[in-house]
């Protein structure tokens, strides 16, 4: 089953999705955690699945996530331009349908994961805006 | 010879120490954090002079842990019968500085006797939670309180409305209370919900997270699914009771607080024709329809921030009430996905037993598809939609807008799932299959011995979409009831919901049905 997670390295923080393929530890800790503890984190666990590197290593405040699992259809913004609140930064399509993802609040855009074709999954960090 | 002065000042005597609750220090300081009391939170309730408080003498008994001769008054929460809007209703509301608002075995039994009254009277329960849960000192009293209460909860469940007010904490075992209440409203600061908070959490697992990722607000309102009303504050949170109140019934078996208008108005919104985008990519957010098909745009939204693919709420259209359940095509593309499933069934079963008719807007292109949603039972969940709507016997009536897609349109009230109604807009496209799917298994050969097979599958896709993908083929074969413009949409509703006020359905008798979980 796939699970994101919350990493901290060397104090800095990563989100990871990680696909477990061992079932059999169900305790309430995560096990893989454990697993993932010394340095290269992204390395050892990273499924080859084309969507990750949308969701590896990002700052957590600022992120714009993806709301469903979808294709980047257009990206409005570029790294660096002055966002308002509301303001729409790009588009999604999925299941025949446009989804427009908006800036949850006024910034500057510092990065921008993604591009046109790219296939992203929810959750997926697309920008960040700080 | 009168009745003995002292006497009458003894009573009074009582009466104040009573209402002074933990003391006036105590109180004070919950006026200086921005919080009600317990007695203010029961005033916002209800009409001015109406509260008639029951047990407000109550004592406890224990004799263990330092409890002899101590001080509860009321033991610690406050219980009666007011009146909202004209109509009587009971509530309790516990009181943090009596004991931390612990419930021991008299706090416990005040609750149990006015679930009790409600029941018998057929009027609806509030419960206004803020407790440090059991009182540990009365041991397994205090717990057996608890199942007495959560026992009570299922009883009333489907015979009267209950609604829970979170307005401090509602920890362990006593969080089963208001989740056994059909509506959930939760303050955002003080109040906080959990089973396990962080330092269980911590201990047993390991976990590191803070009370406001497990047990806030914000967490239950949108992640959880918890709860279904966010309140700024306490004042806040009674007005959204009474709000709820104000379009249910006391009880199951009387008929919502319709306010039939004396003439149905079928004259047309144009505004509504301008609402719905021609591009069937578009989406558009169906709060914007919603609110011109209810009287004065007065939408009361349930569950607002969860599972936003869904939009579920009570309004009137024209006077009658309504439960709305309706896709919406700017969230997640409106496609069904398991909270939105679990979020619609409590509704329509909801409306379902409180004699709500319901009214379904559907543009639906289908089910999430992913690992995540398979390998998390979106079948079982998806099916309790289909169970919910399957098993209603109010009247149902659906408004297919644009995308009806196979099973996700049947889970959303399709004519076979009993709606008594079903319109249809221009702009609808019923079909078993988007498109481009049924072209595929349809033309499979021709497209791949064509030249051109992907321009090939396009003309064909556009074929089919022309044909089929458009409410004219179900309404050939009387699938459906009627193609209406979007514009006339309000005063259809409105006259059909009248229409079919006095239904009533008879079903095979059965305990239940055992709807997946």
């Amino acid at each position: 089953m796939m699970k994101k997670l919350r990493v901290t390295v060397d104090g800095k923080v990563y989100e990871v999705t990680v696909e477990i393929l061992d079932e059999g530890v169900e305790s309430g800790a995560l096990p893989v955690a454990a697993h993932l503890a010394p340095a290269p984190v992204a390395a050892p666990v990273a499924p080859p699945a084309p969507a990750l590197p949308a969701t590896a290593p990002a700052a957590v405040a600022g992120a714009i996530k993806s709301p469903l699992a979808g294709k980047v259809m257009s990206v409005e913004v570029k790294p660096g331009q002055e966002v308002k609140e509301g303001q729409q930064v790009m588009t999604l399509e999925a299941m025949k349908m446009n989804t427009y993802v908006y800036a949850p609040k006024a910034g500057r855009v510092s990065t921008v994961q993604i591009k046109p074709g790219d296939a992203v999954e929810e959750g997926a960090v697309l920008m960040v805006i700080a | 010879m009168p009745i003995s002065p002292k006497l009458l000042s003894d009573l009074e005597q009582k009466r104040l120490t009573a209402y002074a609750a933990g003391g006036e220090d105590r109180l004070a300081e919950r006026r200086k954090k921005g919080l009600l009391t317990a007695r203010e939170r029961l005033t916002a309730l209800f009409e001015e002079n109406t509260f008639m408080e029951w047990g407000l003498h109550a004592q406890h008994d224990c004799h263990q842990f330092g409890m002899e001769g101590k001080s509860m008054p009321g033991d610690g929460v406050i219980t009666g019968v007011g009146y909202v809007d004209g109509r009587p209703v009971a509530a309790f509301s516990q009181d943090f500085t009596v004991g931390g608002g612990a419930l021991g075995r008299i706090h416990s039994k005040k609750i149990c006797d006015l679930m009790d009254y409600a029941q018998k009277s057929g009027i609806p329960l509030i419960g206004i939670n803020d407790s440090g849960g059991a009182r540990i000192q009365e041991g397994d009293d205090s717990l057996s309180g608890y199942g007495q209460v959560f026992f009570r909860n299922v009883e009333l469940s489907g015979l009267v409305p209950q609604i829970s007010v979170i307005a401090g904490p509602c920890a362990g075992g006593a969080a089963y209370s208001p989740a056994l209440s059909d509506f959930l409203i939760m303050t955002q600061k003080n109040a906080s919900m959990f089973i396990c908070g962080p330092e269980v959490i911590k201990a047993a697992t390991g976990q590191s997270t803070t009370m406001e990722e497990v047990g806030g607000a914000a967490a239950h309102a949108t992640v959880s699914g918890n709860v279904h009303f966010l309140a700024e504050n306490d004042t806040h949170a009674l007005q959204i009771a009474r709000k709820l109140l104000s379009f249910l019934p006391s009880n199951n078996v009387v008929d919502p607080p319709h306010r039939l208008t004396p003439v149905v108005d079928m004259s047309p919104d144009p505004e509504l024709n301008q609402l719905v985008p021609g591009d069937p990519k578009a989406p558009f957010d169906v709060h914007d329809i919603i609110g011109r098909l209810v009287d004065e745009g007065d939408f009361l939204e349930v569950h607002r921030d969860f599972a936003k693919n869904l939009v579920v709420g009570f309004g009137r259209v024209q006077g009658v009430v309504a439960g709305f359940v309706a896709n919406n095509p700017a969230q997640k593309a409106g496609a069904l996905d398991i909270d939105a499933s679990d979020k619609g069934a409590r509704f329509i079963r909801f409306c379902n037993v409180f004699n709500i008719p319901i009214v379904t807007l559907v543009d639906v292109p289908g089910f999430l598809p992913g690992v995540a949603q398979e390998r998390g039972g979106i079948i079982r969940h998806g099916a309790k939609m289909l169970f919910a709507y399957a098993a209603s016997t109010v009247p149902k009536l659906t408004l297919i807008m644009r995308k009806a897609y196979g099973g996700a349109y049947l889970a959303m009230c399709s004519r076979d799932m009993g709606a008594d109604i079903v319109y249809a807009w221009p702009s609808a496209e019923i079909a078993v299959m988007g498109a481009e799917g049924a072209v595929k298994v349809l033309f499979k050969r021709e497209i791949s011995a064509a030249r051109d097979p992907k321009a090939r599958e396009q003309e064909l896709a556009a074929e089919y979409r022309e044909k089929f993908a458009s409410p004219y083929e179900a309404a050939a074969k009387a699938m459906i009831t009627d193609i209406i413009e979007p514009a006339q949409t309000r005063g259809v509703l409105a006259m059909a919901l009248r229409n079919t006020l006095s239904k009533r359905e008879t079903r095979p008798p059965k305990k239940h049905g055992n709807i997946p979980l």
